[in-house]
């Protein structure tokens, strides 16, 4: 897939893009807003990742110019402003989607996968975790035919570690995505490894998990390339 | 409370019955005192009437010269008399009183002018009178048309002046009614008021521009921690993505990780810290809205939800105990739910194994209140006291979290006019209660 990067801190577009093109994406980049408006109206890309504080131009304008040129390019909208207006005037404007620096970079794949899921209507197949099936839709966990009852936290807990398989995630990415940002005492918190635990006990019940690893002092994987 | 208007016209009133009072009371004194200076005179002009035609015709036809005779003559309705008479006094009389009067076996009450004259060298006195019935009667008259008057003119006025109070003071009216209810500067309404009462013309103007220039002070706040926090989380955001994809090449040494995760934890706490401290300034400059509508339990619940998994893991055994609930409106719910998030896990955070925190609503005097109660190690008079400031000494060098939460509790409470108290024992457990203001 094609993606155009524009945010102005030239060192982060380009990690961003480092992390993209090891995810197989083709990744273009636009340091300043008349950069990107010309870039978005001559080339199609299937993602824009849109900085909104951009120096020299309104992010939400390039949205209308995108539109207007007859782009179908899904927008998620950066910003480090972290103002709520910002997050609702631009999902009114048609953005797909909306993260607040800093973010995880994990966390931005995810959500490029899940609008493009929702956008190429892709229906996800079940993935299957050892003796473990895990189902995307309706979200469901089976083992040798019998469901395993997880709570919500525990399923996006477990959801998120596998569609990120065969990544170390750590703790506080794990924590983010989940809780999001709003409680901002737990940088140290165990609550992940808490619910690890619960999660482990609950699926060990009906069968052994190997392929759930913690990694000493990084964060959990889980692993599919057996 | 009463309304300006009301007042105005209650004043009104009062002062035109005041009026009034006094009126009565002397108006009458006074209609007499005007009618007797009339009569006075009438007698007067009566009495030249008499000497001139005496002075024509001689007092014989009154009086004959050797008779002991009294001329009097009054007409049939006794309003008016004159008499004549001999007058052996030495000195001159010549007065007005007012005196009774036996006629027709009738008493009447006379106002009398007594005159003595000399004619051909006999005393005469001459007596003209006029009745004071009509006097009264046209006094009682006065005193009742007056008085029908007055309270019809007080009843013209007090409508009048009710219609004209409201009609004058209804720019006042428009100015409370926008200044009602307003939460935020932004929301208050700067159009004028139509007026051309300079009182109130300046009363508006200066409210308008005092309301701007908050409202100006609220965005360049607004302004500054949008600008900080983009400053501060911008390199946060590109040391934060260097890190995270040099963790996942994988060609790297499993220590090198442990170092890389370690400084991503530490990342992690200054990013945490900033944003708690622009949580903090976007709170107290009103940045966030407070309309939404919800039930306390329901928030409370879910908290006991997200924090029993921590509890359980711990042993320490988290307690609901509703006794009653309320319907909040005019709040902003993930807030209230931050404030008692963060005070409910640090709850259980201090209360060892075997512990217990009690979750507890009713209402107490009037206001709802929430009480979280730990039996955890407590805290010392010195710990309470700095516990809400943003950067306290931390109670021991294990606690984790950067300890703002408490802050950022207390903050959210006073955005929300949320009282908030704290009862502690060191070794014996802390009591945090939530004083709700009351709900109008």
């Amino acid at each position: 897939m094609n993606i155009l990067i524009v945010e102005d801190e030239k060192n982060l577009a380009r990690e961003i893009a480092a992390f993209l093109k090891s995810e197989n994406f083709l990744c273009d980049l636009a340091y300043t807003g008349m950069e990107a408006s010309e870039k978005i109206t001559v080339n199609l890309y299937d993602f824009v990742l849109l900085d909104l504080g951009l120096p020299d131009y309104n992010g939400i304008d390039l949205i209308n110019e995108a539109r207007e040129a007859g782009s179908e390019a899904s927008f998620i909208i950066i910003t480090a402003r972290g103002e709520v207006e910002d997050k609702v005037k631009g999902l009114n404007l048609g953005a797909d989607d909306y993260l607040a620096k800093p973010f995880a970079l994990i966390e931005l794949l995810s959500r490029i996968n899940a609008v493009a899921r929702r956008k190429f209507k892709v229906t996800s197949q079940d993935i299957i975790l050892g003796e473990f099936i895990m189902q995307i839709q309706p979200r469901k966990l089976h083992c040798n035919g019998r469901e395993v009852e997880l709570t919500k936290k525990e399923y996006d807990l477990l959801q998120y570690l596998v569609l990120n398989h065969d990544k170390v995630l750590t703790r506080h990415q794990l924590y983010e995505h989940i809780w999001g940002n709003i409680l901002d005492d737990q940088y140290d918190s165990n609550f992940i490894d808490v619910h690890i635990k619960n999660l482990r006990k609950k699926l060990n019940a009906h069968a052994p998990t190997p392929w759930l690893e913690t990694v000493r002092g990084v964060g959990y994987r889980a692993s599919m390339e057996q | 409370m009463i309304k300006l208007k009301i007042k105005l016209a209650f004043f009104n009133l009062l002062s035109k019955l005041v009026f009034t009072a006094l009126f009565l009371i002397f108006m009458p004194y006074i209609v007499e005192r005007i009618n007797l200076r009339q009569v006075d005179k009438d007698l007067i002009q009566k009495r030249e009437q008499v000497i001139d035609l005496i002075s024509e015709v001689g007092i014989e036809p009154f009086i004959a010269s050797d008779s002991t005779d009294t001329f009097g003559s009054y007409n049939i309705l006794k309003e008016e008399f004159v008499s004549l008479e001999r007058f052996d006094i030495e000195e001159d009389w010549n007065f007005i009183e007012v005196t009774s009067r036996l006629i027709e076996d009738e008493e009447i009450e006379y106002r009398v002018l007594n005159y003595s004259f000399l004619v051909d060298g006999q005393k005469y006195l001459l007596e003209v009178g006029k009745s004071l019935d009509s006097i009264l009667f046209a006094r009682k008259n006065i005193t009742r048309v007056i008085l029908l008057f007055l309270i019809f003119i007080i009843i013209i006025t007090l409508l009048t002046d009710l219609q004209y109070n409201h009609f004058l003071l209804r720019p006042l009216d428009k100015i409370t009614g926008k200044l009602k209810g307003i939460a935020n500067p932004s929301l208050f309404d700067k159009t004028a008021v139509k007026t051309n009462t300079s009182d109130f013309y300046h009363l508006d103007h200066a409210l308008r521009e005092l309301m701007e220039h908050i409202d100006e002070l609220f965005k360049k706040e607004k302004e500054i921690t949008v600008n900080i926090s983009h400053e501060l989380l911008t390199p946060v955001s590109v040391l934060r993505s260097k890190l995270e994809n040099l963790l996942l090449r994988e060609d790297i040494e499993s220590d090198m990780s442990v170092k890389i995760e370690e400084s991503l934890k530490t990342l992690h706490r200054l990013q945490s810290l900033v944003n708690s401290l622009l949580l903090i300034a976007r709170i107290e400059s009103h940045q966030f809205l407070r309309e939404e509508i919800f039930y306390i339990s329901d928030v409370l619940k879910e908290i006991v939800e997200e924090i029993n998994p921590i509890a359980d893991d711990k042993g320490v055994l988290l307690t609901e105990d509703f006794h009653q609930d309320m319907q909040y409106k005019q709040a902003n719910r993930s807030l209230i739910f931050s404030m008692f998030y963060n005070i409910v896990n640090n709850a259980v955070k201090n209360t060892q194994s075997g512990g217990e925190v009690i979750l507890k609503s009713a209402f107490q005097q009037g206001n709802f209140t929430v009480t979280i109660a730990d039996n955890g190690r407590g805290m010392t008079e010195a710990q309470l006291s700095t516990l809400f400031s943003r950067f306290r000494t931390r109670i021991d060098q294990n606690e984790d979290g950067t300890g703002i939460g408490l802050a950022i509790a207390k903050t959210i409470a006073d955005f929300h006019k949320i009282t908030v108290s704290v009862t502690s024992e060191a070794e014996k457990g802390t009591i945090f209660s939530f004083i709700f203001p009351e709900i109008s």
